[in-house]
């Protein structure tokens, strides 16, 4: 039966952009929308993914072990005890890192897209053979990148890759946005990135410490609907993906304390 | 309603008399150009603008085939369009001393991003930017309809007569023939296209107004 699953790749080229971060929470909030939501670790040399979600303990089997048919699908899923919505799916032991092909990648995509409404890969940084294997099973992808020059360059080439994979719709996430920043032009504005990038933008999100926090504790900002700037942002992103028109917030409005309002008056240019 | 007015080279006249001639006695305001195979550069089309203005015409639309006009006309904020020649034979200008190649011409359609390479034969014409760590590599010129905000290198076997124009010029590099060049520091002046090429033994870049 071919359902209508959204199967979204979630890459930015550069690492420690928040890819995984993203992943976990875009996960959260999709499942709290009462879609039904698989998240998938493609990253299995370095996979992290079961960290952020607080489900490191409970994993017993992998993809892997399904594609052998040493164990049923439903048994290697590990369901969040939170969110019933969402489950986990690793797609690897770090310990045998030559067994996965795109072709197996397909498979379990096409497996997990029977059961769920939405499936998100969580992709390894670098365009090598890691990126190639979670492409080829992706319909869409969602790129992150920060305000950063390297990280906007490494996204620019992997956007290239993505169109010559015949990926559609992609759209861009920029993440640790600092609008104090911004507003003081010592960081790459939304404009400059979105210039050069040319993607539709699906969501900012806003520098937050509450993220090293949450990452630590094993709990997505999402999750407890936490009202942090961060977990704002990244609900807002869940609700834009399902559909919903939510306006993108203004780096230049936000957080802005009286002296810095006064600071960007005087920076405007009158003339 | 909009009157499509037709100008070539191939008569050997004066273009502006050509245009005068067809304009004077036209009622109808709005009008269309097609240069063919003209190769004007912005100071022509200002004056051609000019021209229209006097006759209380205004120019809605400009076709031509020589990339060049086109990229002139962008440049002054004019609706463009670039076609193909219909016959190659007659490719011959009488508003420029330069004879036009009949390399042939490459057109791209798209952004070239950051690890993406184009390479061609004769001229490449891109529609679309070159973003920072993307690079266009050609025989002949390099025209850009957009950003060159990376590397290009035109006159890839040795041609010291080849240009590299865009309307944003911001590269971090340019190469011509076998110079080099690191691309200017300052962001240059919105809607000002310029070209480079070697004067003097140097790459120097200018604004695009004239070809020569």
């Amino acid at each position: 039966m071919a359902k209508d699953t959204r199967i979204i790749l979630i890459c930015s080229g550069k690492g420690g952009v928040g890819k995984t971060t993203l992943t976990a929470n875009l996960g959260i909030s999709l499942a709290q929308q009462g879609a039904k939501t698989a998240v998938l670790d493609a990253d299995f040399g370095l996979r992290n993914l079961d960290l952020l979600l607080g489900l490191e303990n409970r994993i017993v089997y992998t993809a892997q072990e399904v594609l052998e048919e040493t164990c049923r699908l439903d048994q290697a899923l590990v369901r969040h005890k939170q969110e019933p919505n969402l489950a986990l799916l690793p797609a690897g032991n770090p310990r045998m890192l030559e067994w996965l092909k795109p072709s197996d990648m397909e498979k379990i995509v096409e497996m997990l897209s029977e059961i769920f409404d939405y499936v998100l890969i969580d992709c390894p940084a670098g365009v090598e053979d890691g990126f190639k294997n979670a492409v080829a099973a992706s319909k869409e992808a969602i790129v992150v990148t920060n305000p950063e020059v390297s990280a906007v360059r490494d996204a620019d080439r992997v956007i290239g890759l993505l169109n010559t994979n015949s990926i559609n719709p992609v759209q861009l996430v920029l993440n640790r946005v600092r609008p104090k920043m911004m507003a003081s032009q010592e960081m790459l504005s939304v404009e400059d990135v979105t210039d050069i990038l040319a993607l539709p933008l699906l969501g900012l999100v806003l520098e937050d410490e509450q993220v090293i926090v949450s990452t630590n504790r094993g709990e997505p900002l999402t999750l407890n609907g936490s009202k942090s700037p961060a977990g704002k942002c990244y609900s807002n992103i869940a609700k834009r993906l399902q559909g919903e028109e939510i306006p993108l917030i203004d780096p230049s409005k936000e957080g802005t304390s009286f002296g810095d309002k006064f600071k960007k008056l005087m920076q405007t240019k009158i003339f | 309603m909009v009157k499509l007015i037709k100008l070539s080279s191939i008569a050997n006249q004066d273009w502006r008399e050509v245009l005068i001639e067809k304009i004077e006695d036209l009622d109808i305001e709005d009008i269309e150009l097609d240069f063919n195979d003209l190769l004007l550069n912005c100071d022509d089309i200002k004056e051609i603008n000019s021209l229209c203005c006097k006759s209380r015409k205004r120019i809605i639309n400009i076709k031509s085939t020589v990339p060049e006009t086109i990229v002139s006309a962008k440049s002054l904020f004019f609706k463009s369009e670039l076609y193909l020649k219909s016959n190659l034979k007659k490719n011959i200008h009488s508003g420029s001393k330069r004879k036009h190649n009949s390399e042939e011409i490459t057109f791209h359609q798209g952004t070239v991003r950051s690890g993406e390479n184009i390479h061609c034969q004769g001229h490449l014409f891109l529609l679309g930017d070159v973003n920072p760590g993307g690079i266009v590599r050609a025989n002949g010129d390099v025209m850009i309809w957009g950003r060159l905000l990376g590397i290009a290198h035109a006159g890839l076997s040795g041609n010291n007569t080849a240009k590299i124009s865009a309307l944003q010029l911001m590269p971090v590099q340019l190469r011509i023939a076998n110079k080099v060049a690191r691309g200017p520091q300052q962001k240059p002046e919105p809607g000002l296209a310029e070209q480079a090429k070697i004067t003097s033994g140097l790459i120097v870049i200018s604004p695009l107004t004239s070809y020569k």
